[in-house]
């Protein structure tokens, strides 16, 4: 490894290594799942480094909702202070990671203004990017169509993409290739932007970003041929064709009809009993997305051993902590409708039940 | 300097008509760091905090706005005026406004991208139609082919091998016929009767298939001679637009400014506004000030309304004391080191602001690992150049470069102490010793540095925790008393056992080692005892002995190896003379008759040496800082002192 990436990331090694010490430890974990109701979990979750983002919030006001948008801000910070201390190409990739939320929040905007949803409805559903965004979201929900909506979007990463695929939307009036679109240019920039780091950094971030991906494009390709029952040439299409272990002959595999089952065991060994689930899709596909997301989760953790210059480690800490918030969020929902734990607790993907899983 | 700013909590309780014109003055003095205080509105009033809120939201939204009509008029934003109280946050007259500047703006500027936008359809046709140019057919005629089926348009450079990757399973063709970055105009044929195939992987692709309006008829070259001549009619009216562009940027130019600056007013008093507590009649707010400002920002307050209740409560430095905000007043040159403290962390307010500290003996120990005469001063040179602000990408990197420059002195001055200028050490006498030739010598002066400094560091955390009123790190805790006494009394021993001449007895050193190694090992409990909690201890007694015997083990450890950390600031001196030696080895190596290569050898070592080894002094120097002299006494995690400002300061 290069001495440079010594200097590079020193400090922002010495400040994720502070930030990772401070996610949520296992009796945490204990606490958050046994409380009692939602009451009882905003609690407990205001004795840990959530707190301030939740007490900054009138309890009167503070609704599930609200609730799960406010710890997402502990996120969104963790962005801004690893950003500010990265190197310039590591900056950019990671800024370009952080885009993923934008591209959430983007598509949860669409959504509402094919639905008329008004602003007070929607704003506590999208991720608290600040000003770190190019969205103008209360605008852009107030637009009177789709098309108007995209429009806005003039002089944003967005709008390229999004104008082009509208010949679709107007034909088809269905927000599905926009938001097919918009993913699909996510990840290709992502990737991009991996292949901008010095060459030492490149490996530790394809295996981080591309275990991620990995998991994204997989669900897609299975999803596309059993949920919506897509041909071959467009589950090729709707996917990529890059990632860490998961390569597009295995997706192009898929897309042709081959066993998934089988193709599933062999990229992840790890993996038991896959053909049941594919077999009860209803249920056994998210089962299957949340196991492949616990093996990210061990990725992730991984990298954490060995030489730490380099930027794997901070994109890791910042996929494991949204991970975190994942599960906070399936807590707050799950809390506030009095769902017995067996029913949320198959959801989580660091704490609890895979607090022993992946022990 | 030795301590953040004192501050003084300020509660503030006043009439509800008082409220605007009481926050513009907080804004306008810049020095009160406000607290969400709307948590105690009494539930009726509520609803007005959340107004305040969703006014600010608004306020924000017309920002957004005007700068879009701002953006397509070419118009600066200008430099803020004195703000207007009466009428800054009447967010309907704002909006008002807007719309009116708007639908004034919007009749020019809609008219122009209207035709913006026809001109690249138009544009986009011709790049559709260009590689098919010499094509004597209708184009009508490709989509009514008997065996052919073909799909001519516009897809994403992206999406191309992904379509030829999709269509793998049939025959067909897929012909490039141009392309930029973006886009690419392609033709897609093959059989007829694997049409929906062809169809399916070209709509998934994004392949947006060409659709001529039904008036353009005729073959490819008749069509973009067509376009062509509309092209220039379109042109013609852009040009036209942008005159009328321009005489509204005239007209509203100063408007829009003023707007725009209300607006951003509005939106700071809105938004500040929502974090005051709404009782019936009157509001409240609280927040910090430093003491200095007290008497100043109260004047003015009075000023606005002598009905005004300004409650206020000194901050103590202790640890019962609340988050209280952290202003780091560094005057001057420190102001470049502070970047470095804040970096590890932002003192607490009861904590000693580790500044001065820093920017002494940060330099100290990089120029002591970097003496050189010549380094030093290239160092220097480049530092001041950096911290002068006249490179503009480097601007924001001033304040590094001033810690450059300072430590670039710093191996001037011990460059001259080792005698030693640009790796040469033959032409400089050493005031003090030559490293390479006094290396024991030079390495026990390190550890020494190192005891002196790690003596420092335990006796600001003892004064930290004196401030703190925190008895029981005070005296028990292995970074207080105790601890010093312990570090001193092994260094006593140490000195006693391989010092022949030593006057204290050992046993001395053995009993007071004794006695506070004794009180390091039983802190917790002994701590509790002083401070009167229970229980003394956690868990079982064997579980409690296993973790003193370790946390034991590792003191002794930890004050081994941070006075020994110190020794590299020795061995780097030594390894920078042995480092220039090997330069003017290799030099002599390349060229023995000293002859270009020689000198060609000598600048890229020097190059190399200020390059690398300077960065790596800079790390070790750096870790020294953190790890072993603020370990003793930092604490960090202060809040940052954000005074309510009326406009953000542009970096």
């Amino acid at each position: 490894m290069a001495e440079d990436s010594v200097s590079e990331y020193a400090a922002v090694h010495a400040r994720v290594r502070t930030m990772y010490a401070t996610m949520l430890a296992p009796e945490e974990w204990r606490d958050l799942c046994e409380a009692a109701d939602f009451g009882a979990l905003i609690d407990v979750l205001k004795r840990t480094v959530y707190a301030p983002y939740l007490t900054e919030v009138d309890e009167k006001l503070l609704t599930p909702r609200r609730a799960a948008y406010q710890v997402l801000k502990r996120l969104a910070d963790a962005f801004g202070v690893i950003m500010q201390l990265l190197p310039g190409t590591a900056r950019a990739l990671v800024a370009q990671l952080y885009r993923r939320y934008e591209v959430d929040n983007l598509k949860a905007l669409l959504r509402g203004v094919e639905k008329g949803t008004p602003w007070e409805q929607v704003r506590y559903v999208l991720f608290p990017l600040g000003q770190s965004t190019v969205l103008d979201a209360q605008r852009i929900i107030e637009a009177e169509s789709v098309g108007a909506a995209v429009e806005q979007l003039q002089g944003t990463p967005y709008y390229d993409t999004l104008s082009h695929a509208m010949k679709r939307y107007t034909a088809e009036q269905s927000l599905f290739p926009l938001e097919v679109a918009l993913d699909l240019e996510y990840w290709r920039r992502l990737w991009r932007g991996i292949g901008q780091l010095p060459r030492s950094g490149q490996i530790p971030a394809r295996r981080v970003v591309g275990s991620l991906l990995d998991a994204n494009n997989l669900m897609w390709a299975i999803r596309y041929r059993i949920n919506h029952r897509l041909s071959e040439e467009e589950i090729v299409n709707y996917t990529l064709p890059f990632g860490y272990r998961v390569h597009d002959e295995d997706i192009q595999a898929i897309a042709a009809g081959a066993d998934i089952a089988s193709t599933v065991g062999r990229l992840y060994p790890e993996l038991d009993n896959v053909g049941p689930l594919i077999q009860e899709p209803q249920s056994g596909l998210p089962e299957l997305e949340v196991r492949l997301q616990r093996l990210d989760v061990e990725v992730y953790r991984a990298t954490f051993a060995g030489y730490p210059f380099h930027v794997g480690i901070p994109i890791a800490y910042l996929l494991l902590t949204g991970m975190e918030i994942q599960d906070l969020t399936v807590l707050i929902e799950a809390k506030s409708s009095h769902m017995p734990s067996e029913r949320f607790e198959p959801h989580l993907l660091l704490g609890c039940v895979s607090q022993s899983a992946t022990a | 300097m030795f301590f953040p700013e004192q501050m003084t909590e300020v509660e503030l309780v006043l009439p509800a008509e008082k409220a605007v014109a009481v926050t513009g003055v907080l804004a306008e003095a810049g020095v009160f760091h406000q607290i969400d205080s709307s948590y105690v509105s009494t539930e009726t009033e509520l609803e007005a905090a959340d107004g305040w809120q969703q006014r600010a939201s608004a306020f924000a939204a017309l920002e957004r706005r005007l700068l879009s009509i701002m953006e397509l008029l070419g118009v600066e934003e200008g430099t803020p005026p004195s703000a207007d109280m009466s009428t800054a946050t009447d967010a309907e007259a704002a909006e008002a406004a807007t719309d009116q500047l708007e639908k004034h703006v919007q009749a020019v500027t809609g008219d122009l991208s209207k035709e913006r936008e026809r001109m690249e359809f138009l544009q986009g046709y011709i790049r559709q139609l260009e590689p098919i140019r010499q094509v004597e057919a209708p184009v009508n005629v490709l989509g009514e082919a008997e065996y052919v089926f073909s799909v001519l348009g516009v897809i994403p450079v992206d999406n191309l091998e992904r379509l030829h990757m999709s269509l793998g399973h049939i025959p067909f063709t897929l012909l490039t016929l141009w392309k930029d970055n973006r886009r690419a105009v392609v033709l897609l044929a093959g059989l007829q009767q694997h049409a929906d195939i062809l169809d399916r992987a070209a709509r998934s692709a994004y392949l947006n298939a060409l659709s001529l309006p039904e008036e353009y008829q005729g073959t490819p070259q008749q069509i973009i001679e067509r376009l062509r001549s509309e092209i220039g009619q379109v042109h013609q009216k852009m040009v036209e637009r942008k005159g009328k562009t321009a005489e509204l940027r005239e007209e509203y130019q100063e408007q829009l400014q003023a707007l725009l600056w209300r607006v951003r007013t509005g939106r700071m008093l809105a938004s500040a506004l929502a974090r005051f507590g709404k009782l019936r009649y009157t509001y409240l707010t609280v927040g910090w000030v430093p003491t200095s400002r007290l008497t100043t920002l109260v004047g003015q307050l009075k000023r606005v309304s002598e009905d005004i209740l300004i409650e206020t409560n000194l901050a103590r430095r202790g640890r019962a004391e609340r988050d209280v905000p952290v202003s780091l007043k560094s005057p001057g040159i420190l102001r470049a080191f502070q970047q470095l403290v804040t970096t590890y962390g932002r003192p607490r307010y009861e904590e000693i602001d580790p500044t001065l500290f820093i920017a002494i003996t940060f330099p100290i120990l990089f120029g002591a690992m970097f003496g050189d005469v010549g380094h030093g001063f290239v160092l220097a040179l480049l530092g001041g150049l950096v911290a002068s602000r006249k490179i503009r990408a480097l601007r924001s990197m001033a304040a590094l470069g001033t810690v450059v420059a300072i430590c670039g002195l710093s191996a001037m001055l011990f460059g001259f102490l080792y005698g030693s200028v640009f790796g040469w050490e033959q032409t400089l006498p050493a005031l003090w010793l030559r490293p390479m030739e006094n290396i024991m010598q030079v390495l026990l002066v390190a550890i020494a540095i190192g005891v002196f400094l790690l003596s420092v560091g335990f006796l600001t955390g003892i004064l930290n925790a004196w401030v703190a009123r925190d008895w029981s790190r005070l005296l028990f805790e292995h970074n207080g008393i105790a601890g010093l006494l312990l570090y001193w009394s092994l260094l006593g021993l140490a000195a006693g056992l391989l010092l022949p001449g030593f006057s204290i007895p050992i046993s001395v050193f053995v009993a007071l080692a004794a006695v506070s190694g004794l009180a390091v090992t039983f802190s917790v409990p002994l701590g509790r005892l002083v401070e009167g909690r229970r229980p003394l201890i956690d868990g079982g007694v064997v579980t409690y002995a296993v973790q003193i015997f370790f946390e034991m083990f590792e003191t002794l450890i930890g004050l081994m190896s941070n006075s020994l950390s110190y020794v590299r600031v020795g061995a780097f001196a030594v390894a920078h003379a042995g480092l220039s030696a090997v330069v003017f080895i290799l030099a002599s190596l390349v060229s023995p008759g000293q002859g270009v290569g020689y000198w060609v050898t000598v600048v890229l070592g020097n190059v190399f040496i200020i390059g690398f080894e300077g960065m790596i002094v800079g790390i070790q120097t750096l870790r020294l800082e953190y790890y072993e002299f603020f370990s003793k006494f930092f604490t960090g995690g202060g809040t940052r002192y954000q005074p309510l400002v009326m406009f953000e300061e542009e970096e």
